[in-house]
């Protein structure tokens, strides 16, 4: 089950609190390394459209628990992998995924859900090649409730309707910690500098293989609010 | 967000809940083994005899069934999605209809449960450890009962009632066009997984050959002899998980 292929392209995994950060930072890396020479793609959180139905299916009925998003985003990471990630991969190019792993690992996490299962259940994700987090800002504030945006956000909305900005904001900055301190492996903090690391990581192995036509793989950010 | 109650508060209540709670009794087997009829008379029997039933079947959650609709009808699921759409579809009626039910003290009949998923799953090629994985904590039904019949009883049975399903019938595996001849194949594979089942999770068996009445009279006996499998000791992760989320603890 687990992931065990080892890959001639790069993955690029962006993670964050919040969706905006996250976005802004996959496509300031898309920017740079296209700048540079290299193209990429970004793989972007429910490509698959599965909790954008469930928004719709779920107006009247939010009874969801923290798992059970969980396992819905796994279902969309799956779809993600076949048709945005591996492709690309197997091609030898350079793809951004924005969000992956740890972003649902720490938002579990601050929900109480056992880390560990997430990972488990997320084992047939393939490592990234380098894993990058967005600089968080508006550390102060709750998420915003919105379901367009990202997991968190969405998540947000879906968890605890009624419960009090207060709530949201403790589970944001438990999240960050776990953000801070991932399992087995140091993340690059996205701000400029930690952009531009990231370029010349992945150029250095982008020299000499093939790169990615994927530029139109990309899956578009979620339209606006509704 | 209500503070969470100490474990021992948690464990003391699941304890006091054990005698007034409902009986989890599960109907698995291949296609057109009868577990729908054999569900549906266990029903009335009960009815009759006043216990509250409540039953709850296969990717019937109203959350995850339109989503798992759509995509089995345009064949767009991958082998994780599938498996991972039904976990949710589970786990979902698990939180919303199966242990509410079980904690009123009503019965509850699952016409087909997460073994239906382990055994296609698997047969899928799918490791049963990480399908156990995506359904934990799992919630141990008191009975399960195994409606066991043959790959070809199988097959026979299906083919002279309807054409299966593309996913029904393994197509996304077996690669096979003709519904039926997929279906052959890949319940061979389905049935030697619920085997493996039938050890590990304790099966107890019905032969799906015999006359209905005769089944039906076996089933009767299966739960009234059936006793429950304690939550403390086989499912107090997925009942106290339960408990916290749906707030159940402050009323």
């Amino acid at each position: 089950m687990a992931d065990q292929v080892t890959y001639p392209g790069s993955l690029i995994a962006v993670d964050g609190s919040r969706a905006k950060d996250v976005n802004a930072a996959a496509n300031a890396i898309a920017s740079a390394l296209k700048a540079s020479g290299v193209e990429c793609a970004i793989s972007r959180w429910d490509a698959s459209g599965l909790f954008n139905e469930l928004a719709e299916g779920a107006r009247n009925d939010r009874n969801i628990s923290v798992r059970s998003l969980s396992l819905i985003y796994a279902a969309d990471l799956a779809f993600r992998l076949r048709w945005e990630i591996r492709p690309v991969l197997e091609a030898g190019g350079v793809i951004i995924a924005a969000s992956y792993i740890e972003t649902v690992v720490a938002f579990g996490g601050s929900c109480g859900l056992d880390e560990q299962w997430i990972r488990q259940l997320l084992r047939f994700a393939p490592e990234p090649t380098i894993h990058g987090r967005s600089k968080e800002r508006k550390t102060q504030r709750p998420w915003k409730r919105r379901t367009d945006r990202g997991y968190c956000e969405f998540a947000a909305v879906m968890l605890d309707v009624s419960a009090p900005k207060r709530a949201s904001h403790a589970a944001r900055r438990v999240m960050i910690s776990k953000l801070d301190h991932p399992r087995g492996h140091k993340a690059i903090e996205l701000d400029a500098k930690g952009v531009q690391a990231v370029v010349k990581r992945t150029r250095k192995k982008a020299t000499g293989s093939r790169p990615a036509a994927a530029s139109q793989q990309s899956s578009r950010p979620r339209s606006g609010r509704k | 967000m209500a503070r969470t109650p100490s474990a021992r508060r948690i464990r003391k209540l699941i304890a006091e809940r054990e005698r007034s709670r409902g009986l989890l009794i599960a109907f698995e087997g291949p296609d057109g083994s009868g577990k729908t009829t054999q569900r549906k008379l266990l029903t009335r029997w009960l009815e009759s005899s006043d216990h509250q039933v409540v039953s709850t079947r296969w990717a019937s959650s109203p959350l995850v069934k339109p989503m798992l609709k759509v995509r089995k009808k345009i064949r767009t699921l991958s082998i994780e999605e599938y498996s991972l759409l039904h976990a949710v579809d589970v786990r979902h009626r698990v939180e919303t209809t199966i242990l509410p039910a079980l904690w009123a003290g009503k019965t509850v009949l699952a016409d087909r449960y997460l073994f239906t998923a382990l055994a296609r799953d698997a047969a899928r090629g799918l490791d049963l450890d990480w399908l156990l994985h995506a359904y934990s904590p799992l919630l141990w039904p008191d009975l399960v009962i195994y409606f066991s019949m043959t790959p070809e009883d199988s097959r026979r049975r299906i083919a002279s009632t309807r054409a299966p399903h593309f996913y029904e019938a393994g197509q996304d595996v077996t690669g096979i066009e003709d519904p039926l001849a997929s279906y052959g194949r890949f319940i061979d594979r389905v049935v030697k997984e619920y085997n493996n089942l039938s050890v590990v999770f304790q099966f107890v068996t019905v032969d799906a050959g015999d006359a209905v009445y005769r089944q039906h009279t076996h089933v009767r006996q299966l739960v009234e002899q059936a006793a429950k499998r304690p939550w403390l000791e086989f499912s107090e992760e997925a009942v106290e998980e339960w408990l916290i989320k749906s707030h159940t603890l402050e009323a």
